[in-house]
């Protein structure tokens, strides 16, 4: 099998820890493409942690903002120019990076696997675990996949700043078959002001969708 | 106006509280945009139901599976209910139920699909059916306004009704309300062959506590303050979070034995609460709040007494 690791268009939310542990895992299937796409600090870094495990990479400069289907075109366009069909993605290093798991596997007609926790390659079938609620779920995967991994790698404070790297292979929107301008049509609107909430009232109004639903009963 | 479609997942015989929730929220829009509410679940048949020759009809017959659920869908105020007949064993993998699912999006061509953002089958069928149906995708959104209902995230997207444009909406907690009798109609579907042979689920089991959905980490100093215990426990149960913090929290018996968490554990939860300094690594942490610290990289950050603080917070959650 033909495996690419797709690290995103931007870097991680907080740590690295998660984007070393995607890395290491997609190096258990020997020869491995890791792809990253947007500004060129982001693809020095993921190129610089790939060669750190022997990994090559490429990668899609671009300055565009899309949403979940937007990116899942550039990756599924890179992995059919490279041919790969297990495609591996780093869904824990930013959130919004998880629905393109499913987006990828539909653009490509593969199957998808979110969630998951730990994959063992085994000649043409790879042992995938996920996590589906309060449970763990262990499934065999053959054939095309998309698998979106949420494998941390060790503890990390501090890492050297990467140098812009001349191993990796640079992958244009055109040369993957792909007009910014149709691409545009998946661009995210700006999105609201990220500073952290600060008053108990905010925060509240933020835990509010994750509170436990709990049906009312008539004519409570 | 299109349909307003409400994935349902079953816990057991019964709606689960997510996906009921989420239909609470599709009550809302539905009858303030006009549309037409359909509940639809997958149930797994081998007999007629399933079987080959029935692929894609549909019937009124009564489904002894889904009368439970019927009931409660009608109280929730589905004005449809839409059965999806495989012969697959339904569990939530795309892979399994993603071909009966497919039926139903065929059959209905919603505008606007909703799924409990906690239900076990969101995470595989949400996203995927967004690329599906090419539709704008919101994670964690409620309902909001009273005559012109929207569905809001916390990022700052939405759905009106004037949007052009499909959207799949992961729905936050909403109080389901009982708002309907027991009777509504149930259109059976029968989409047979369902199942992506590319994927096999080998085995399942409980899953360990660092891969649970939302976490509470306390630091050890704080767990001896009886009211930010006391506080930090209700608010565990309110998100159905885990309390988990250092091995002193634990001898002291502010914890379980097993909740210890240490720096080298990988946790990826959806929300993660840090009160105090727990000394854990919180990067994977798809939200992160902090209450008596301050950090970067937080959502929210309250830097007050932790006691009372986190009393304030309860109580504000309760009341929402």
């Amino acid at each position: 099998m033909t495996v690419a690791l797709w690290l995103g268009s931007a870097a991680p939310a907080r740590s690295i820890r998660w984007l070393d542990g995607a890395i290491a895992t997609a190096a258990k299937f020997g020869a491995v493409t890791v792809v990253a796409a947007g500004d060129p600090t982001w693809l020095d870094l993921a190129a610089d942690r790939a060669s750190r495990l022997g990994l090559a990479s490429a990668g899609v400069p671009t300055d565009l903002q899309l949403d979940y289907l937007g990116w899942a075109q550039v990756m599924a366009a890179v992995a059919r120019q490279l041919g790969a069909t297990t495609i591996l993605v780093d869904e824990a290093s930013r959130p919004e990076r998880f629905p393109e798991v499913a987006a990828i596997a539909e653009l490509l007609d593969a199957a998808q696997l979110t969630h998951v926790v730990a994959v063992a390659p085994d000649g043409a079938i790879v042992h995938a675990s996920r996590i589906a609620g309060a449970e763990l779920q262990t499934c065999r995967v053959r054939g095309s996949a998309v698998l979106g991994l949420r494998i941390a790698g060790p503890p990390i404070d501090d890492y050297p700043t990467p140098t812009p790297s001349a191993s990796m292979r640079r992958l244009d929107l055109a040369a993957l078959g792909l007009d910014p301008v149709v691409l545009g049509h998946r661009a995210l609107p700006p999105r609201a002001n990220q500073q952290p909430q600060r008053t108990v009232e905010r925060v509240a109004e933020h835990l509010a969708v994750h509170v436990i639903p709990r049906p009312r009963t008539r004519g409570a | 106006m299109g349909a307003v479609l409400v994935h349902i997942d079953l816990d057991g015989e019964r709606p689960h509280p997510s996906s009921l929730a989420a239909l609470a929220a599709g009550r809302a829009v539905a009858s303030s945009w006009g549309a037409t509410l359909y509940a639809a679940l997958v149930v797994h048949d081998p007999t007629e139901h399933g079987s080959a020759h029935s692929t894609g009809q549909i019937s009124t017959k009564s489904i002894p599976q889904v009368e439970t659920a019927r009931a409660a869908l009608a109280r929730a105020g589905a004005d449809k209910v839409v059965a999806a007949i495989t012969d697959a064993p339904v569990v939530p993998l795309w892979a399994a139920i993603g071909s009966a699912w497919q039926g139903v999006l065929d059959h209905l061509r919603p505008r606007l699909v909703l799924f409990g953002a906690d239900a076990p089958s969101a995470a595989e069928l949400g996203p995927r059916t967004g690329a599906r149906i090419g539709a704008r995708l919101l994670s964690r959104a409620r309902a909001v306004g009273l005559d012109h209902v929207e569905l809001r995230d916390r990022d700052g997207g939405y759905v009106r009704a004037s949007d052009g444009g499909a959207a799949v909406v992961m729905i936050g907690a909403m109080r389901s309300t009982i708002i309907g009798d027991d009777d509504v109609d149930v259109v059976v579907l029968a989409v047979p062959g369902g199942k992506d042979a590319r994927i096999e689920l080998a085995s399942s089991a409980p899953a360990e506590l660092a891969h649970t959905r939302a976490v509470i980490a306390i630091d050890d100093e704080v767990a001896n303050d009886p009211q930010a215990m006391t506080a930090a426990t209700r608010l565990a149960g309110l998100l159905g979070a885990h309390l988990v913090g250092g091995a002193g929290a634990a001898r002291n018996g502010k914890i379980a034995p097993g909740a210890i968490i240490d720096r080298g554990t990988p946790l990826a939860p959806e929300l993660c609460i840090a009160i105090g300094s727990p000394s854990i690594d919180l990067a994977g942490a798809a939200s992160l709040i902090r209450i008596g610290s301050s950090g970067k990289g937080a959502d929210g950050a309250l830097t007050g007494p932790v006691g009372p603080t986190l009393v304030e917070l309860v109580r504000a959650l309760e009341d929402s």
